[in-house]
């Protein structure tokens, strides 16, 4: 499903240069769950970017479902984003002018599905984060757990193989947060792969597998038995 | 693929920008239409045929103050000084000098006063049978004065009776039939039409009838008149400023003032005409440059307002080219709907402008044309900052800004 080969990421300035991320190795198989950890400043982030195609590695090679992610150009990279991958953000980001059922259709408006199995799909997703009576509300009515349910809807919408969350109880309380983990956990159980990366250690623990970045390289990783639906393992 | 609908639904929630932007697309629209059709206007009049080699012709004003000579007299032998004087291609003495803002007018009838008949508004010179060569004016019928036609008197009493007309005049009067060999009449005094210009204009450029004039052969000039020369191109200048020394030298006891070419005397009447015209430009383009950058100030304040926005839609697989569409589209909704109250608006001022100022109806073309230029202007004024809005970068979702 994904596998990163000697991937480096090296910020350049006039003054100095950075090495987010390190001859970076991971494979990872159809249906895993993920969570990344690391402190501060290790990559984690950088690593997300890269995995999900949002900024370019300096070298190395990425394989997403078998295409060279290095060989795409801008605009391959952004149908590839849109029709495999779908991000969960730390902060939500809705578009706070579009109520839930038009941040929903923003993906599925750039794939150009039809409008009749948009709206099928939107209902769909809301229906399955609970929030089907919400379309016509903007995001500032909504809770913070609400609003990521929205997110999570809007990335599930596009019925992406691959799903990226990036602190995705960051901004949430400790109840709100479960909710979203089980949310999460439900989704993969349905079969797509996901990559949290998260500071929370409880919630780490609830991933089948961990992997820790540090000084943007991967330094260990544990595989927590009772996974759920993990099919398939993959070492690095 | 074009988002109307949630850019719609997006610009009715958040409308305050957008409705200002509107509303001054709205205005420059209602403006610059109106504006544009008075500087064509203008530009038109400004640069209307008069018939005469302005830059061949210059005039000069004569004032006597010595009692020792007949004006009348005088100004002949003036006449024949002038016409004689080196480069001179011929010179005229005339009641007023045309396209000056001076001169007179009156009523030209088909029929003696007070009978009633057809008449016609008409500006008059007095002159004399040099006029048609020292003017460079064309006869489309008819012949010129003969010398036994021209009055030169001091007596009141003495009046011409023959005149030439400009065809226009001639068209109004006898409009079925050829004017050459009629008679019109000047108060009572009957003038027979002995020859046809085919265009002269008055002294008046913005008078209701500019086109009908009529050249009558008479000189009594009490003690001042003006004073017509034709002469080359490059030779006015000069001449023109040895004419004063020249006239001096044949009879010393009186003034010469106003030596002018003819194009500088028309310049001078329509200097006012000419300053609104820039002043108007000068507004217009202001306008239209106010506009484009409120347009781009807008569309760059949206972006800035709107980084993470950009970069969300980005991540979730918005090409470039999808990126500068919405805020294109977003832009041609705003402008749309700022046309369509500009439209009215102008056409609105228009009618104002027609009720208070005389201005002819604003012509739906100007209207059509200005809302054209205004929303390739705003297209124009958008690209820029919306190409910048899609360079930004996916991964500025993921941050924190």
């Amino acid at each position: 499903m994904l596998k990163m080969n000697n991937i480096s990421k090296l910020y350049q300035t006039e003054m100095v240069q950075t090495h987010a991320l390190r001859d970076f190795n991971l494979h990872v198989e159809e249906g895993e769950f993920i969570a990344v950890t690391g402190p501060s400043g290790s990559g984690k982030t950088t690593f997300l970017n890269i995995a999900g195609m949002l900024e370019p590695f300096s070298s190395g090679q990425y394989l997403l479902d078998g295409i060279d992610v290095g060989k795409l150009n801008d605009n391959q990279r952004a149908d590839v984003r849109n029709q495999k991958i779908g991000f969960i953000f730390q902060g939500f980001n809705l578009i706070p002018d579009l109520n839930l059922y038009e941040n929903i259709e923003v993906p599925l408006r750039y794939r150009g599905i039809k409008a009749n199995e948009r709206k099928r799909r939107i209902e769909q997703c809301l229906e399955q984060v609970g929030l089907a009576s919400r379309a016509k509300h903007l995001p500032q009515q909504l809770s913070g757990g609400q609003q990521q349910r929205v997110a999570i809807a809007r990335a599930l919408a596009g019925k992406p193989r691959f799903l990226l969350a990036d602190e995705p109880t960051g901004n949430l309380d400790s109840l709100m947060a479960r909710q979203v983990m089980e949310l999460l956990e439900q989704i993969n159980r349905d079969g797509a792969t996901i990559i949290m990366v998260t500071h929370d250690p409880e919630l780490a623990r609830r991933a089948p597998r961990n992997i820790q970045v540090v000084d943007g390289q991967l330094a260990d990783f544990t595989l927590y038995q009772g996974a759920q639906t993990l099919k398939n393992v993959a070492g690095v | 693929m074009l988002e109307i609908k949630p850019i719609f639904h997006a610009l009715c929630r958040s409308k305050i920008g957008a409705i200002l932007l509107l509303l001054q697309i709205a205005i420059t629209t209602a403006i610059v239409s109106n504006a544009a059709f008075i500087i064509e206007d203008k530009v038109s009049y400004l640069s209307q045929e008069t018939g005469y080699p302005e830059d061949e012709i210059f005039s000069f004003h004569v004032m006597l103050f010595g009692n020792d000579v007949e004006s009348h007299q005088q100004f002949e032998l003036d006449e024949t000084m002038l016409r004689g004087l080196p480069n001179v291609i011929d010179a005229v003495y005339i009641s007023n000098t045309p396209l000056s803002g001076s001169g007179s007018s009156s009523d030209f009838s088909i029929n003696p006063a007070p009978e009633p008949g057809l008449s016609a508004r008409t500006a008059y010179f007095f002159t004399d049978d040099h006029a048609l060569n020292t003017l460079g004016l064309e006869l489309a019928s008819g012949r010129n004065f003969n010398e036994s036609e021209v009055i030169v008197t001091d007596n009141n009493e003495q009046r011409a009776n023959v005149t030439i007309i400009t065809q226009t005049l001639a068209d109004e009067l006898f409009s079925d039939t050829d004017a050459l060999g009629k008679t019109v009449y000047l108060g009572d005094i009957a003038l027979k039409i002995v020859g046809i210009i085919k265009k002269a204009k008055g002294p008046w450029m913005k008078d209701s009838r500019p086109d009908n004039v009529a050249l009558i052969p008479y000189i009594n000039p009490n003690i001042s008149g003006n004073f017509i020369v034709r002469t080359d191109v490059k030779q006015r200048a000069q001449l023109a400023s040895t004419i004063e020394d020249e006239m001096l030298k044949s009879y010393d006891k009186r003034v010469i003032i106003r030596v002018r070419g003819l194009d500088e005397a028309k310049e001078n009447y329509m200097a006012q005409d000419t300053l609104m015209m820039r002043m108007l430009i000068v507004l217009i383009t202001i306008l239209v440059l106010v506009t484009a950058l409120g347009i781009f100030g807008l569309t760059l304040f949206n972006i800035s307002k709107r980084t993470k926005q950009i970069g969300t839609r980005r991540a979730l697989g918005a090409r470039k080219s999808a990126i500068i569409n919405y805020f294109l589209v977003e832009n041609a909704m705003i402008c749309t709907a700022g046309l369509i109250l500009g439209v009215i608006a102008a056409l609105l001022l228009g009618q104002l402008l027609m009720q208070h100022f005389s201005i002819a109806a604003l012509p739906p073309s100007y209207i059509a044309g200005t809302a054209l230029m205004v929303f390739v202007m705003s297209l124009l004024a958008v690209f820029g900052p919306a190409k910048r809005a899609a360079n930004i970068s996916p991964s500025i979702a993921t941050r924190s800004i």
